[in-house]
């Protein structure tokens, strides 16, 4: 599904009329991708999709102030009016006192197994029947429920070219599925979702997604509002990815580095028990967030993030490791649009020494949260989330599923709060790791 | 582009398409980005390109491109056909549509003011002072940002039915952040104004009231009280209830969830979903954020009443929806760009007036909360359960506004909270300009609602 589509000649003309043009700094960044996807709405596939996309960025700096400009288009007079535009903006913009330049070249290791043949080999028909799969699968669980879902698969091609000497070419694929069947009972609904993402057509089992969707979904027949209170949570790993990725974001970038968001206070700081430690890694060969380089053509490295419950490093592009006054570590996020931002790639929490059902089995009364999206206030860290899929625990024993339950509190506290840690948990796309958490105390609101 | 875009469609149908759509796709636009008194970034940007939907065999086929080149199209109409037939032989939804009138049009929305005919360096200078009216109102104002972002969008419909459409829209959208700090403790406010318009909405901005008000919330919201949990009766602003309507309820009653069996109110056409004080209302023809025209499928829009003194009276329609339930198509189908294709969306989305103060509406609650300002919210439409999390709330004791709250949600199931509804308001606004997220894909859109109280809603917090 791809055509050699040349990016390196619309990349070097933007370069050549910027460089003419007197900015301090500059860089173009163009993205190829094309997209096959199948959609699936009501009882069964609805609707099969390709996409083209294709846009050169360009990032402009003048006496330290950002022009930014983006087109969709190649050809010759959008890339000269893009260039126009990104150099007026970047000569009517203030200077930015934290700018301190952009990063010049650096050497990666090359980190294989990110481009899949099979996924760029296939088409709508094969796509169609792996999703029929899917389906199938869930249909031998229980038949006749009511579907949204679909999967996706994608290659991408991009071109970092700067005015520092940057010459990048990366290429990847990727693959993703998601299946959500509700099911009705009269006025009862059982309703859930599975997914799963890779690089690889591979490592995605089709029918596992479709038969685990229909059991979850199956499971939530039932379901009884709980009393509020405070009381033991146990995450699985779905919702542990939730909860992680919101510490994530909140050491990620400028608004870490200028005190912005609820996590700046506690760099170097001990945050949860010794039993947590983090790490992110943008090297890991096949995985679903790795790449040789960032967005600003850094070496991607692992860092370990949090270590002994304590926060070690922000992830930084070069611009928030400039405030920091450190080096960047490789978190620069871009797309063609010009804006880089900064963020994690495939992020592991370690395994601990204890599993899910001790967790359960050890737990009088409490609630086991399998889905909740336990993203904080960036600012003051406070939240005030609903369990959208859960199970009352009583007397070691997973009861009936909740609803209208939700929980509350400083995200902190809840850092501060983790017991335990499985020692399984969920792989995703070869890179994520996120195992199962107990967390002693959570204030939850309920009927 | 029209005459491109007319023979892709004549060719989808010697192709074998019982239904064939071109769809160009054109938006330009500009931002600014104010950080503490800089304005250190100006951007530019232009989306372009043509999605192509066809009907084949039964089956809906989509292929988009940003490539303008007739070569290029005829292999995205190519790519449609194949991906329509590379379905043909699979179980699933049967793709259809309803037969309309065809329309052609040109619709050009006037404006006051071409923000291209104003220097990015006037810009600049306007959003500094918007800035400047936050940063100044308290020492306890850590960081302020404001951010200008001006975009036309141009879209052209050309369909197998013989419509043709073109329709130019702008608009303009002012954001005000205020980040406020005392010790370890820090508190966000914002402030936001977006509509159908051209440069004129910067120049009614007054900077005391628009980021002075942003400032003032996150100042006060230091000195607030985290709120009490469990069940109580609550009355909501414009925005809260705004939120509400369009993520609680308005989602359940778009066409394509409605047949996709997603929806919780799929069944209740014709029969009471709400309160008799309840009735609901989206309407594109209004001049608020999600104002058009003509849809992304070429249908004129025209006001919807959803649900009519409780009753639920009509679901917002899609060409393919409007054919699958045997109803007249509403005009509501809108697409992001050309990269994706027109599905069901809400507008302007409101709860219609009734004829209390606020002061009645809260005379006789002994305990309740007052919820202000709206952060986001969201539905799971299959279960008809919601979250809205809000701006800030207070303590409604023997009828009096008290103690001040902030970090505050709310959750419930839908039709029971619309059911426990027992006063409205006359004092409908609609003013949450914003951009709502469905399927992958993000539309301009607005809500508003007039004061309400609900009864037995769940909030949720930490005291």
């Amino acid at each position: 599904m791809t055509e050699r589509i040349d990016l390196a000649t619309p990349a070097e003309k933007a370069a050549r009329l910027l460089s003419a043009m007197n900015m301090d700094f500059f860089d173009v960044y163009v993205v190829y991708s094309r997209s096959l996807s199948i959609g699936v709405l009501g009882r069964g596939i609805r609707d099969a999709k390709s996409r083209i996309d294709l846009g050169l960025g360009v990032r402009a700096y003048k006496n330290r102030g950002l022009g930014v400009a983006f087109s969709q288009s190649l050809e010759p007079e959008d890339v000269e009016e893009t260039v126009d535009r990104a150099v007026r903006f970047a000569r009517a913009a203030q200077p930015d006192p934290y700018f301190k330049g952009i990063p010049g070249p650096s050497k990666a290791e090359d980190v294989p197994g990110l481009c899949d043949k099979e996924i760029i080999c296939l088409t709508l028909e094969e796509a169609g029947e792996l999703v029929k799969r899917m389906i199938d699968a869930a249909e031998e669980v229980r038949h006749g429920a009511m579907y949204r879902g679909g999967m996706t698969v994608g290659y991408s091609r991009s071109y970092l070219l700067t005015s520092t000497g940057v010459s990048i070419e990366m290429e990847k694929t990727s693959v993703s599925a998601f299946i959500e069947p509700t099911y009705r009972r009269g006025d009862d609904v059982g309703s859930s979702y599975e997914y799963d993402y890779a690089v690889s057509l591979a490592e995605i089992d089709f029918e596992a997604i479709g038969r685990k969707a229909a059991e979850k979904a199956l499971e939530q027949f039932g379901s009884r509002r709980v009393k509020s209170g405070t009381l033991p949570i146990i995450l699985t790993p779905d919702s542990t990815s939730s909860f992680i990725s919101g510490l994530m974001l909140a050491i990620s970038g400028e608004s870490a580095v200028k005190k912005r968001t609820f996590a700046s206070r506690f760099l170097g700081k001990q945050i949860a028990p010794q039993i947590l430690e983090i790490v992110d890694d943008g090297t890991i060969p096949g995985a679903v967030a790795s790449s040789p380089y960032d967005g600003e053509g850094v070496p991607r490295r692992l860092t370990k993030v949090v270590g002994e419950g304590r926060i070690l490093t922000f992830l930084h592009n070069s611009y928030s490791a400039g405030i920091a006054g450190v080096e960047t570590t490789g978190h620069a996020r871009r797309d063609y649009r010009g804006y880089v931002g900064a963020g994690p790639t495939n992020v592991r929490v370690k395994p601990g020494d204890s599993s899910l059902e001790e967790m359960i089995s050890e737990t009088r009364k409490g609630v086991l949260v399998t889905n909740a999206s336990l993203i904080p206030n960036m600012v003051s860290g406070e939240f005030s989330s609903t369990i959208d899929e859960g199970f009352l625990i009583e007397g070691g024993e997973k009861k009936h599923p909740v609803k209208n339950l939700m929980v509350g509190g400083r995200i902190l506290e809840m850092y501060r709060n983790i017991e335990l840690i499985s020692k399984e948990g969920r792989t995703i796309g070869k890179g994520f790791f996120f195992p199962s958490i107990k967390i002693s105390r959570v204030k939850l609101a309920g009927g | 582009m029209k005459d491109l875009l007319e023979e892709i469609v004549d060719e989808g149908l010697k192709a074998g398409a019982s239904f064939c759509e071109a769809r160009f796709f054109e938006e330009r636009g500009n931002r600014i980005s104010v950080e503490n008194g800089v304005a250190k970034a100006l951007g530019f940007g232009i989306v372009r390109g043509v999605g192509v939907r066809v009907i084949v065999d039964g089956r809906w086929g989509f292929a988009s491109t940003n490539v303008l080149t007739r070569r290029s199209l005829k292999e995205a109409l190519a790519d449609a056909v194949g991906a329509a037939k590379s379905l043909a032989k699979r179980h699933g939804e049967e793709a259809e549509i309803i037969d309309v009138k065809p329309a052609v049009d040109t619709v050009h929305h006037k404006v006051r003011v071409n923000p291209e005919d104003v220097s990015p360096e006037e810009k600049v200078k306007a959003m500094l002072e918007i800035e400047k009216a936050a940063r100044v109102f308290s020492e306890r104002v850590k960081d302020t940002f404001v951010s200008y972002r001006d975009v036309s969008t141009k879209v052209i419909v050309c369909n197998s039915l013989g419509t043709l459409v073109e329709e130019t829209t702008p608009r303009i959208h002012v954001h005000c952040t205020v980040i406020s700090k005392r010790g370890g403790n820090m508190q966000v406010g914002f402030e936001s104004i977006g509509n159908v318009s051209g440069y004129e909405l910067v120049e009614r901005i007054h900077p005391e009231e628009f980021s002075g008000r942003a400032a003032e919330k996150a100042v006060r919201l230091l000195d607030a009280n985290p709120p009490p949990r469990g069940i109580y009766t609550v009355v909501t602003d414009p925005k809260v209830g705004g939120l509400f309507v369009h993520e609680a309820f308005g989602h359940n009653c778009e066409g394509d969830l409605v047949f996709g069996g997603q929806s919780i109110v799929s069944d209740r056409m014709g029969k009471r979903v709400a309160s008799d004080m309840v009735s609901i209302i989206d309407d594109p023809t209004q001049l608020r954020n999600g104002h058009y025209v003509y849809d992304h499928e070429g249908v004129r829009a025209k006001k919807h009443i959803i649900v009519k003194d409780g009753v639920l009276v009509s679901f917002l329609h899609s060409l393919e929806s409007a054919a699958k339930m045997g109803c007249e198509p509403q005009g509501s189908a809108r697409a992001q760009s050309h990269h994706h294709p027109p599905i069901v969306r809400m507008s302007n989305t409101y709860f219609a007036p009734g004829d209390m103060t606020l002061e009645e509406i809260l005379e006789d609650i002994k305990l309740g909360v007052y919820l202000s300002g709206s952060q986001y919210g969201y539905v799971e439409t299959q279960k008809g359960q919601f979250t809205c999390k809000v701006e800030q709330a207070w303590l409604i004791e023997k009828g009096e506004l008290t103690v001040h709250l902030r970090d505050v949600a709310i959750n419930g199931a839908t039709l029971e909270a619309l059911k426990n509804v027992t006063a409205v308001g006359k004092d409908l606004k609609i003013e949450m300009p914003g951009i709502c997220g469905k399927s992958g894909q993000g539309i301009y859109v607005d809500a508003g609602a007039p004061h309400m109280r609900f009864e037995g809603i769940v909030v949720g917090g930490r005291k």
